[in-house]
């Protein structure tokens, strides 16, 4: 029903509107709740109707315009970059910066602890419930499920399968407690699902604050000391 | 449409150019994307979310759905600033409609005028033409079509907050709208 003016009654009765009226009356912002919802689903599924709305949309939209700007608090910028999870990244890149070649060569003096051994879940694992953490990538979309076993000094990683990275690099994963640097857990599959050894000197920072991460790294020296390439997922642990 | 002839016409304009590097994923392009458009965005916010924290908490959602969706948007089809002011308003008019809101609205007088369109800053060429148009069609609305459908642009009022506000019947304040609506295009169309 594509009614114009003329044949469109009184426009103020019971009897639905026409189509052309219902965008007008959903760009505009009148339609109560549940109306709205109704022609929200409409938009998303209905190419005509969407056609509709996207030109009432370039009608009214010059109206905006003539809201005077208001000046925006600085937090809802930090707060849009935390949400988009690039607060995290600064954190690493301030890490990497200062950290010197003195941490390295500590960490390196480590390595025989950090070494992270891929091992069979072991037999409590099968028979408890433990809560998923999930590692996002950059649009939301999940990278790596984690199950954390703080008990145990476990992550299980199930990755959702993706391509390799095109340089050859390695995903490297990343334990980092609030506040403090990111630790290297080792490697971890693209592809398989394997469960991360977590050193025993870690294990008490597997805490519900701390963070998963992980980045592309080169594929040789893991354990790194710190991460020098990109995150490509990140969760804060669920226990 | 002479709104898209119009914007053909124009050339693109410094946001075009932003969101389609944001598309690509340049966080400097949405940096600066937030820098220009964030204050017209938020005044957009603030009058439907008058709350201040609640309209930061939209404010962020529209730059996380601007992130997500830069790559959606259309030259073609509608002016940047255009575009962005659309996903504001939509964000906001569902957070208010996704609580309940208290009927705390001035009383509308009919005629009354709520913003004074000569008093905003022009921002560009092709904004200003789709500006002037619309203003001069929404200046041949008689002054009750005309405020009624500028008050439910501005505070997102549903129909039935806006028959309370100027105590007439819902049936009544629907028909002046939808008649206002029709008229509008009409003449934009011209």
């Amino acid at each position: 029903m594509n009614s114009s003016a003329d044949d469109a009654g009184d426009l103020g009765g019971q009897e639905p509107p026409s189509d052309e009226l219902l965008a007008a009356e959903y760009v505009l912002g009148v339609l109560n709740a549940r109306s709205r919802l109704a022609a929200e689903a409409r938009n998303g599924v209905d190419r005509s109707f969407a056609d509709l709305v996207g030109a009432w949309q370039r009608r009214l939209a010059p109206l905006a315009l003539e809201v005077q700007p208001v000046q925006v608090p600085r937090r809802v910028w930090t707060r849009i970059q935390e949400r988009l999870g690039w607060s995290l990244e600064r954190r690493i890149h301030i890490w990497r910066l200062t950290a010197g070649v003195a941490a390295a060569a500590a960490v390196a003096l480590l390595a025989v602890d950090l070494v992270p051994r891929w091992t069979q879940p072991t037999e409590s694992e099968t028979q408890l419930t433990k809560a998923v953490t999930t590692l996002a990538r950059d649009d939301g979309t999940p990278g790596w499920l984690a199950t954390v076993d703080a008990q145990h000094g476990t992550v299980l990683m199930v990755p959702v399968p993706s391509a390799a990275d095109a340089q050859g690099r390695a995903a490297e994963l990343w334990l980092i407690p609030p506040g403090q640097a990111p630790r290297s857990l080792g490697a971890v599959s693209i592809d398989r699902a394997h469960t991360v050894a977590v050193p025993a000197a870690l294990r008490a920072d597997l805490t519900g604050r701390a963070v998963l991460a992980v980045t592309l790294e080169p594929s040789t020296g893991i354990p790194h000391a710190a991460p020098s390439g990109p995150i490509i997922a990140k969760g804060v642990i669920s226990l | 449409m002479e709104s898209d002839i119009n914007e053909r016409q124009g050339e693109r304009t410094p946001l075009d150019k932003l969101l389609s590097d944001i598309a690509l994923g340049s966080r400097q392009a949405f940096e600066k994307l937030y820098r220009d458009s964030s204050p017209q965005l938020f005044a957009i916010c603030l009058r439907i979310v008058p709350q201040r924290s609640e309209a930061e908490d939209v404010l962020q959602e529209v730059f996380a759905t601007v992130w997500r969706k830069a790559s959606q948007f259309d030259a073609e089809r509608a002016g940047a600033m255009s575009w962005l002011a659309m996903i504001a308003r939509n964000k906001a008019i569902d957070r208010i409609r996704s609580q309940p809101r208290p009927q705390t609205f001035e009383p509308l007088e009919v005629a009354q005028e709520l913003a004074d369109p000569a008093a905003s800053p022009q921002r560009d060429a092709q904004a200003a033409g789709e500006r002037e148009r619309l203003e001069d069609c929404m200046k041949r609305l008689d002054d009750r079509r005309r405020s009624l459908i500028r008050a439910a642009f501005f505070d997102g009022s549903t129909y039935e907050e806006l028959a309370a506000r100027v105590g007439s019947p819902l049936g009544s304040v629907k028909s002046w709208i939808r008649r206002g609506l029709l008229q509008l295009r009409e003449c934009l169309e011209r």
